[in-house]
């Protein structure tokens, strides 16, 4: 590898640490996020200057900090409030950053958890809370960005620069909301995390490293939210469920790529080191004592699994149970679905039959192939084949995934 | 990518500063091992990015004079 090449590298490094902190300094002088995440860009292109000649500096960090206020003072000096603000920003600078070895490190906790509350800020369409909450708080180029949700960079580009027009035009002020705000807030950010793990979680093909990546950011993303916001149950909620359904990316896929059911799957193939940290984390909410919010019961529901070495010893009752709970705080038909499924397993599959059926004229069911094919399931094993054989035909015509539509038909053929 | 980091330091892990790693999302599990005629040893497993923020977030932590080795952890 050559010289430049290796600081090159090292910058890519050093600004995937540093970016959020940067930005998110530069966004409490200047309560302008599009503004400080520019003045961010400018010293990252300086570093990329001046580095591979002069050698990266002691402390990188404190560096691309002063470089992008300096650049942040000379761009507010040609707007029209130069006054004001070149006031602020010059003290700060000059109480900030004489002293460049001065670490950043431990000052930056409310900053960024502002910054994580801006760009998961609800005036902002999903896609673009997921793209800024990368973009700004991952580190991550627009090109990267680009690759792992399989869109034109310029979609991307433009995504981020409205966004960033619409969090400046709706005055989203830069802090870590209180009091009543703070809850949809905080569901809002927490949507953004679990949105961009299951983009990651569910790209089972390719060979283009960054979508598993995109797990990997968010759990980091979410574990760095658990220690900024500790008493945050639904925080802890959501780090355990995507750290246990992290532990499972091994096992979840076929030699030839295809998926492996849950109960299917080679459990030595899981990652216990991230299973024992989901239930570590999982603890950690429930010693909060707060009322259960859903990632916290998804999260519950997952544990069930993780702590199970072998399928036959998964504890179907308290997963019935978890449904219900689930059932009252996120109502949905798919929920009831699933906890169909829940006490089939635990009481037979008479229980998990009638309430398929009490559930089966829901409008948000009509045409869910899953509907047939879980009735068909449970009909089989009450030996009412003929019933059977006609839901997973019909399931069959209802998937539109080829694997599955082969899968059910086989099932119902073997129904005689 | 986890990075095995093993640190030969006068002083036990906990005294060491890893919260920054805590802080940054990326330690995964720390410990002390049965220390040696050398001195205590320990590790901090970390998940990063690459080889090289690896070694930036270890750069960055202030250890007494210590021997650090950072290796990859093998995917099975």
């Amino acid at each position: 590898m050559g010289a430049t090449t290796s600081v090159h590298r090292t910058i890519d490094a050093v600004w995937r640490m540093e970016s959020a902190k940067v930005i998110a300094a530069l966004a409490r002088y200047t309560r302008d996020v599009g503004l400080a995440e520019e003045m961010a860009q400018d010293a990252l292109v300086a570093a990329l200057e001046q580095w591979p000649t002069e050698g990266v500096p002691r402390n990188p960090g404190a560096w691309l900090m002063t470089t992008a206020k300096r650049r942040s003072i000379d761009q507010i000096r040609r707007r029209e409030n130069f006054n004001r603000k070149v006031e602020e920003i010059g003290r700060d600078v000059q109480e900030a950053t004489p002293d460049a070895s001065e670490g950043i490190e431990d000052e930056i906790g409310d900053d960024l958890l502002s910054l994580i509350f801006t760009a998961c800020h609800p005036v902002l369409g999903t896609e673009a809370r997921v793209a800024l909450t990368l973009k700004m708080l991952g580190g991550l180029k627009t090109e990267e960005i680009a690759r792992a949700f399989l869109v034109s960079d310029a979609t991307v580009a433009q995504r981020i620069v409205r966004a960033k027009k619409a969090l400046a035009d709706a005055g989203v002020p830069f802090e870590v909301p209180e009091g009543p705000e703070l809850a949809p807030r905080l569901a809002s950010v927490l949507e953004v995390l679990y949105l961009i793990f299951n983009e990651g979680y569910s790209a089972t093909q390719g060979d283009d490293w960054l979508r598993p990546e995109l797990c990997a950011e968010a759990l980091r993303l979410g574990r760095v939210l658990a220690e900024l916001a500790p008493k945050e149950a639904e925080v802890h909620g959501l780090v355990a469920l995507m750290e246990i359904q992290a532990s499972r990316t091994r096992a979840r896929t076929g030699p030839g790529g295809e998926p492996v059911l849950l109960l299917d799957q080679d459990r030595g193939k899981w990652d216990w080191l991230l299973i024992g940290r989901g239930l570590k984390a999982l603890e950690r909410a429930e010693a909060l004592n707060q009322p259960p919010g859903p990632y916290y019961v998804q999260a519950a529901l997952a544990a069930c699994h993780g702590r199970a070495r072998r399928a036959e010893d998964t504890d179907w009752q308290r997963i019935a149970t978890l449904y219900g709970v689930l059932a009252q705080i996120s109502p949905s038909p798919i929920v009831e679905l699933n906890r169909a499924v829940a006490l089939s397993m635990a009481f037979g599959p008479a229980a998990g039959l009638a309430l398929v059926d009490e559930i089966a004229g829901e409008k948000a069911l009509k045409g869910y192939h899953l509907l047939p094919s879980v009735r068909g399931d449970f009909l089989l094993k009450l030996g009412r084949t003929e019933e059977a054989k006609a839901e997973f035909e019909k399931a069959a015509t209802l998937t539109r995934n080829e694997r599955e539509k082969t899968l059910l038909l086989a099932r119902a053929a073997a129904c005689t | 990518m986890r990075f095995m980091v093993f640190v030969r330091s006068p002083k036990p892990m906990a005294a060491l500063n890893g919260d920054a790693l805590l802080r940054a999302g990326v330690l995964l599990d720390a410990g002390d091992l049965v220390p040696d005629a050398l001195g205590v040893s320990g590790y901090w497993l970390i998940d990063v990015r690459d080889h090289e923020e690896a070694v930036e977030r270890i750069r960055r932590i202030p250890l007494p004079a210590c021997v650090v080795e950072i290796r990859q952890v093998a995917v099975v």
